[in-house]
């Protein structure tokens, strides 16, 4: 029998336990709060530009079911927003009971409101967890997808302090950097002015607090797009953001909302007085962060060395997935990354080789290339997404982006990889 | 595992961040150690946010308070009870196990502040029971006040253990209280018996010689009986009692060298309990700062004992076995 812990129950963590599962493992997933997804509870976006072609690869290698949940749980597909096309928007309202009935019902153990808080190491191998309750978690493998976001002190430090965001660190404790304890230094994210960490990229508005008019546009549509006043446009917010790939102009110049349940805002925050001078949004407020109008989580402060199969440097026995793994945006990069460990980590166990996505998938390169990036100072300024910005413009220039589904299939069939995530080891 | 994580008593209250904050020497928060990102031994708040948030200053400081005695008792040669008038607030703040002010007489020099169990607290009216066993210079002022006291406080890590205090319920617990011991272990009684646990108090006059916390525990629910502990027979019972009884706390009030036997003897059980015991370092200033309670623990690692919630196991085996 192998057993796998995975510590943090976002997309990435889900995906790894999955993974893990898929390959015959008996798996553990602890959560420090008491929903599963993290992040992924205010996100929604999916199947927009290059994230198409990447979720169809990892449908193909055997990866498939969390996009089959998104996909179910979309309120919106082929939606065009500034800079997107063919997006997907999932219901934040729906999609967790969801991931966590599937977990369930394929047999991984899901604790939630379990915190880590420390390593008990042997050698350069894990033996255990230490939890915030004084136990201990034994296994044969570990997978941290613990995320990069916060807690309230970084956020304090580096951004406009702790905006009450999803994932709750007064109520449920701060993430804990398990590499870190276990004595591999963390790699930190910059952004322009070369400060640590950046912004989380977007705001959710209460869909009852907007005019009936941008409502049922938004419930028909998916998306609306408002005019800033000029006096209110802020070039410069651009440069804190995260989501390079929503940090364009038509960003700084316009309100763009996406409707995934709530009203996605896609700017890092907006003070409530000037967003309430926008036509509409006169009785607007915040779902996410509560304080939104103040500021935003802060990311990219506590990423782990990694090799291309997902392995952390350093130590024996621990793999890593999600924001962890590197300056990756967005739940699609999050279940690529995360489904990758959780399927070595059963490799890993068995003394197998582990395996490495090929550059000519997009979910091998984007990997491999963010893994070099980040060697860079200039490489730690950027982010790396399917979606948009730098990653997207070299799918392109590489002719590998594409919204063929045959061809996608092909492609993963002629590097003889498909089902591989789904393949029992054990 | 780099750096052990510290639990300090104050973290999270009124009086967090403190001194320590200021000089970049906070026991729980990694931002206020000078570190760059958050690494802390989270205790339901972030000090760092409190910190900025006052200004980039710690919060107000314990103030000293005069006292007036309302009783004094005297229990042997050598202690008193005192009944102390002291604010509602303050009585509020104190009652909770492990909780200690600092006290001397009101005509004498801070220097002359002396760490003291609070005993028995009644907030509805203000007031404090103290015990004094008259030992040096500062007890002997003490015990005969020319025109009062002053009370520093509240200080609470007298008791190390804390959390296990608080996480028992509805538990098997055994209390063993000897000499001046006793102070502390009377709110430690109250509490677990709150808390829905069976509780057997062991009382030993030691060297106080008398038992002088019957009144404040006759009417709890719980079996008290009196043994000479350092006799063979007193150890035996107690022996015999950890050994049958299968307890899920232990309380030990009294000496490091009566912490360590009965540390050893917990660790010949099969079901170990948990451990709480009085705190016995020399606490001078309760700040974390003059150094008096510095205490070094596995690896070399410098603590302030007044402040941290240290491992009962190795800081006693270290200090006795280790000397």
């Amino acid at each position: 029998m192998v057993n796998i812990v995975v510590i943090g129950g976002g997309w990435a963590g889900c995906a790894a336990a999955l993974a893990a599962k898929q390959a015959g493992a008996q798996v553990l997933l602890l959560e420090k709060t008491d929903m599963l997804l993290g992040l992924g509870n205010v996100g929604g976006i999916m199947r927009n530009n290059g994230r198409f072609t990447a979720a169809e690869e990892m449908i193909n290698l055997g990866a498939g079911k969390l996009f089959d949940i998104t996909d179910r749980a979309a309120r919106h597909t082929m939606v065009e927003f500034p800079g997107h096309s063919h997006a997907s928007l999932y219901d934040v309202t729906k999609v967790e009971p969801m991931v966590r009935r599937l977990l369930r019902e394929m047999g991984i153990e899901i604790r939630l409101m379990a915190r880590a808080v420390d390593v008990i190491k042997k050698g350069n191998s894990i033996k255990g967890i230490l939890m915030a309750d004084d136990t201990v978690i034994e296994g044969d493998v570990f997978i941290e997808t613990t995320g990069s976001t916060g807690p309230m002190g970084n956020c304090l430090k580096y951004g406009n302090g702790c905006a009450m965001c999803i994932l709750r660190c007064p109520s449920f404790g701060p993430r804990t950097s398990i590499s870190q304890r276990a004595g591999v230094e963390d790699i930190l994210g910059q952004r322009g002015d070369e400060c640590y960490g950046a912004f989380s990229g977007s705001c959710k508005l209460n869909k009852d607090s907007l005019s009936d008019e941008i409502r049922e546009k938004l419930d028909r549509d998916g998306v609306v797009v408002l005019k800033v006043p000029t006096e209110d446009i802020k070039m410069e917010k651009l440069s804190v953001k995260v989501c390079q790939q929503y940090a364009i102009r038509e960003y700084a110049e316009n309100v763009v909302l996406l409707d995934t349940g709530h009203a996605k805002l896609m700017t890092s925050f907006y003070a409530l007085e000037d967003l309430r001078k926008i036509p509409g949004l006169e009785n607007a407020r915040y779902e996410d962060p509560y304080s939104g109008g103040k500021g935003n989580s802060v990311r990219y402060l506590s990423m782990a060395p990694r090799n291309n199969s997902m392995k952390v440097d350093g130590l024996e026995n621990l793999l890593c997935g999600g924001e962890k793994s590197g300056l990756f945006v967005g739940h699609t990069e999050a279940i690529t990354t995360g489904s990758l460990a959780g399927h070595n980590s059963v490799r890993l166990a068995l003394g197998m080789p582990l395996l490495e996505l090929p550059r000519n998938l997009v979910t091998g390169d984007i990997i491999a290339y963010a893994n070099e990036q980040i060697k860079h100072k200039d490489g730690l300024k950027k982010r790396y997404t399917f979606a948009g910005a730098e990653y997207f413009e070299r799918m392109k220039e590489r002719k590998m982006y594409t919204i063929d589904k045959k061809e996608i299939e092909r492609r993963v069939s002629r590097m003889d990889l498909t089902d591989i995530l789904n393949e029992k080891l054990v | 595992m780099i750096g052990r994580k510290l639990e300090c008593i104050d973290a999270g209250s009124e009086y967090c961040p403190c001194f320590l904050a200021e000089a970049n020497e906070c026991i729980t928060c990694s931002h206020l150690q000078g570190r760059e990102f958050c690494d802390c031994n989270w205790r339901g708040v972030c000090i760092y946010q409190e910190y900025v948030w006052a200004g980039n200053r710690k919060k107000e400081v314990r103030s000293s308070y005069p006292a007036t005695v309302m009783e004094k008792r005297d229990i042997s040669q050598n202690t008193v009870v005192l009944r102390l008038k002291v604010t509602k607030t303050l009585a509020r703040q104190l009652d909770s196990p492990g909780a200690y002010v600092f006290m001397r007489d009101k005509e004498k020099p801070s220097f002359f502040d002396v760490p003291m169990s609070v005993m028995a607290v009644d907030v509805a009216k203000g007031e404090i029971q103290v015990a004094l066993q008259v030992q040096g210079a500062k007890t002997k002022a003490l015990a005969e006040p020319e025109k009062g006291i002053v009370v520093r406080g509240p200080y609470w890590n007298g008791i190390l253990g804390q959390r296990y205090l608080k996480g028992v319920k509805n538990g098997n617990c055994l209390v063993i209280a000897r000499g001046i011991g006793q102070a502390p272990a009377a709110k430690v009684v109250a509490y677990l018996i709150r808390g829905g646990n069976k509780v057997r108090v062991i009382v030993d006059p030691g060297k106080v010689g008398a038992v002088f916390i019957g009144d404040l525990i006759k009417d709890l629910p719980c079996e008290v009986e009196e043994l000479d502990l350092n006799s063979r027979q007193g150890i035996k019972v107690v022996n015999r009692y950890l050994k049958n009884e299968n307890h899920d706390l232990v309380f030990s009030g009294g000496s490091d060298k009566q912490h360590l036997h009965i540390i050893k003897e917990i660790d010949k059980l099969a079901q170990k309990p948990f451990i709480v015991v009085t705190n016995n370092n020399e606490i001078c200033c309760g700040e974390g700062i003059c150094g008096s309670c510095s205490t070094r623990i596995d690896s070399g690692v410098r603590v302030k004992a007044c402040k941290v919630q240290l491992d009962v196991r190795r800081v006693i085996e270290r200090r006795i076995l280790n000397g």
